[in-house]
């Protein structure tokens, strides 16, 4: 016999009571992994996103807030108050690419999915986009769509097939090759064919803009501000402001992961507490026998924290699954639809895996401290006398 | 007397519960001699089982001084008390007080586990001990699937884990037939007669005529 064997005995005498306090730590834990991994590849997605934008400075409506510029990187809808006009003067700035984009949203089978409208080659020079199936647009008149390998998927679309969009039977005629961000889930239309279908004529809702020079940014923004009225904010900015969002929305979610694995710490010690009760004249035989205090305070601490251990790898294993599993399956908005991407290329965060084990096992553990306490403080004689 | 391996002095226990003092034991002086036979007998409440208490390690008095085999218990500290009585004393309880959710082995081990045995002495220890009760078929057996005298004969075998010289026992044939008084008893003098010291708190008349010394305690006063 050894304690760690009379402690494991001790727990699976009440199956019951051990797999329901089992299943709080269990869920505390799996939503805080799930939390923490959704809002840890959330971050990771943003900068991804950035990077593939391709652009350095991006040309969005005067006034815009942080919220316009996480729609450029989610693919969200946009207001579409910038004129062509407006375009092609900043585009006449010597040293820029310009590539604007209409951001909308339609339904396909009563699911939202984005819609770009692109100037095809001028795209293409911001994206590394290969093509998997069909062709690309051949010209900037094209009368087809062009769509993400995951939206292809998901509405079970190919070349030759047929979407409606606004009213309209659009037939696609090319699938790019999987990027692993937010271009996988859109339709991308000719500019001029989106333009028309969302009643949008000769505007676009912002532009990426690509500098030739990266020294001369600063005189960039400048030239572009004094050529038209509209906003202008650099790749880095747009990261900064986008990360503050998300980091708030971060800090969110860990607290609600927080109130579950408190909800779960208190189970335990309310497991612990009735144990001690329940228990009490076996505290006392055991004193009897010669355990000291500390060996009892042991006996539920190693109780509790196996609580932790065992819940802690099961609420992780739950956790990962639930990220990966139900990301995908997340509704389109601003915000999840990062998550969404990300849970496609969610890879298992060693750290977090680790580290959530270990958190698990340090909550039980405090938890079963003031109950460990009362049991070891017990006088022999009462515990051993308790009916 | 020189090989007292109890000895009590002026001891006392009071119970407060709220403002009311309960006496329960009060100037108790006393001397067990080593290898000896002893019943403490008296009416129910009189402070028997409280006496037992004390003189066993379990409780402290609240005056007086308590010594067992040679150190004075009242004054040490908790920890040492507690290995104290693990190796020093084995109890043995009325109502057999085994841990249900081990088998007869495991309760044995348990308290061989408390005082540092490793497991594989635990092992051999605990089925020469059960042999020695006469319950060898049972190491495996839970308490729930033993006679009432079986488990006291389990009982008794743990109180003997970890070699102690003194046995306490509280009532030991009070919830047995007579056929398992008998066999217990038998035990008790097998072990008496191997220089155990036997305390035994007891209103069983025919326990008493078997005991070399008898103590009685009236009023939580020796009498």
């Amino acid at each position: 016999m050894t304690l760690s064997k009379l402690v494991v005995r001790n727990i699976t005498r009440r199956r019951g009571r051990f797999v329901f306090t089992l299943l709080g730590i269990t869920i505390g834990i799996a939503s805080f992994v799930t939390f923490q991994s959704m809002g840890g590849n959330l971050k990771k997605e943003i900068y991804r996103e950035t990077a593939s934008l391709g652009a350095n400075l991006v040309v969005i409506p005067k006034g815009s807030c942080g919220f316009e510029q996480l729609s450029v990187l989610t693919g969200d809808q946009m207001p579409t108050n910038i004129t062509m006009e407006e375009i092609k003067k900043v585009a006449a700035i010597k040293g820029l690419t310009v590539v604007p984009f209409l951001a909308q949203k339609t339904a396909i089978h009563n699911s939202p999915v984005s819609v770009n409208g692109i100037l095809p080659e001028e795209t293409r020079k911001l994206k590394a986009w290969t093509v998997a199936d069909g062709a690309y647009f051949s010209t900037g008149n094209d009368r087809g769509a062009v769509v993400g390998m995951a939206a292809a998927k998901q509405f079970k679309l190919n070349p030759g097939s047929v979407v409606t969009i606004r009213g309209e039977q659009i037939q696609v005629q090319g699938v790019l090759n999987e990027t692993g961000g937010r271009d996988d889930f859109t339709v991308f239309l000719p500019l001029p064919l989106a333009q028309r279908l969302f009643k949008a004529v000769d505007r676009v809702s912002y532009a990426a803009v690509k500098v030739d020079n990266l020294t001369l940014t600063d005189s960039y923004i400048e030239k572009i501000n004094e050529a038209v009225g509209l906003g202008v904010v650099s790749d880095k900015q747009m990261l900064k402001s986008v990360l503050s969002i998300v980091g708030s929305v971060n800090i969110t979610l860990q607290l609600i992961a927080a109130v579950s694995v408190l909800a779960a710490a208190f189970g335990i010690i309310n497991t612990m507490m009735t144990a001690t009760y329940e228990r009490k004249r076996e505290i006392g035989i055991l004193q009897a026998l010669g355990a000291k205090q500390s060996t009892i305070f042991t006996a539920f601490i190693m109780e509790s924290g196996f609580y932790g251990l065992i819940g802690g790898v099961s609420g992780v294993m739950a956790g990962l699954i639930t990220s990966i599993v139900a990301a995908p399956y997340i509704s389109s908005n601003a915000f999840t639809t990062l998550v969404k991407g990300s849970g496609t290329n969610a890879a298992i965060d060693y750290k977090l895996v680790i580290g959530s084990v270990l958190f698990s096992v340090v909550v039980a553990v405090a938890a079963g401290l003031y109950p460990a306490w009362r049991a070891a403080r017990l006088s022999p004689v009462e515990a051993i006398s308790y009916e | 007397m020189s090989n007292a391996i109890i000895r009590t002095e002026s001891v006392s226990k009071h119970y407060a519960t709220g403002d009311i003092t309960t006496i329960a034991l009060r100037d108790i002086s006393l001397e067990i001699p080593k290898g000896s036979f002893t019943c403490i007998v008296g009416p129910s409440g009189h402070g028997k089982s409280t006496l037992m208490h004390l003189i066993g390690g379990l409780d402290r008095p609240t005056g007086g001084k308590v010594w067992l085999d040679g150190t004075e218990i009242s004054s040490i500290d908790n920890s040492s008390l507690a290995k104290l009585r693990g190796v020093k004393v084995g109890f043995v309880f009325q109502f057999f007080n085994l841990l249900q959710g081990l088998t007869a082995q495991e309760n044995i081990e348990t308290a061989m586990m408390l005082a540092g045995v490793p497991e594989k002495k635990q092992a051999s220890r605990s089925l020469e001990l059960l042999a020695m009760v006469g319950l060898a078929d049972k190491a495996g057996s839970k308490p729930s699937q033993l006679s009432g005298g079986q488990q006291q004969r389990i009982a008794i075998a743990r109180a003997l884990a970890n070699e102690p010289e003194i046995l306490l026992m509280d009532e030991p044939t009070g919830n047995l037939d007579s056929a398992s008084e008998a066999e217990i008893m038998k035990i008790l003098h097998v072990l008496h007669g191997q220089g155990k010291t036997i305390v035994i708190v007891t209103h069983n008349e025919d326990i008493a005529r078997a005991a070399e010394r008898i103590i009685h305690v009236k009023d939580g006063m020796l009498h």
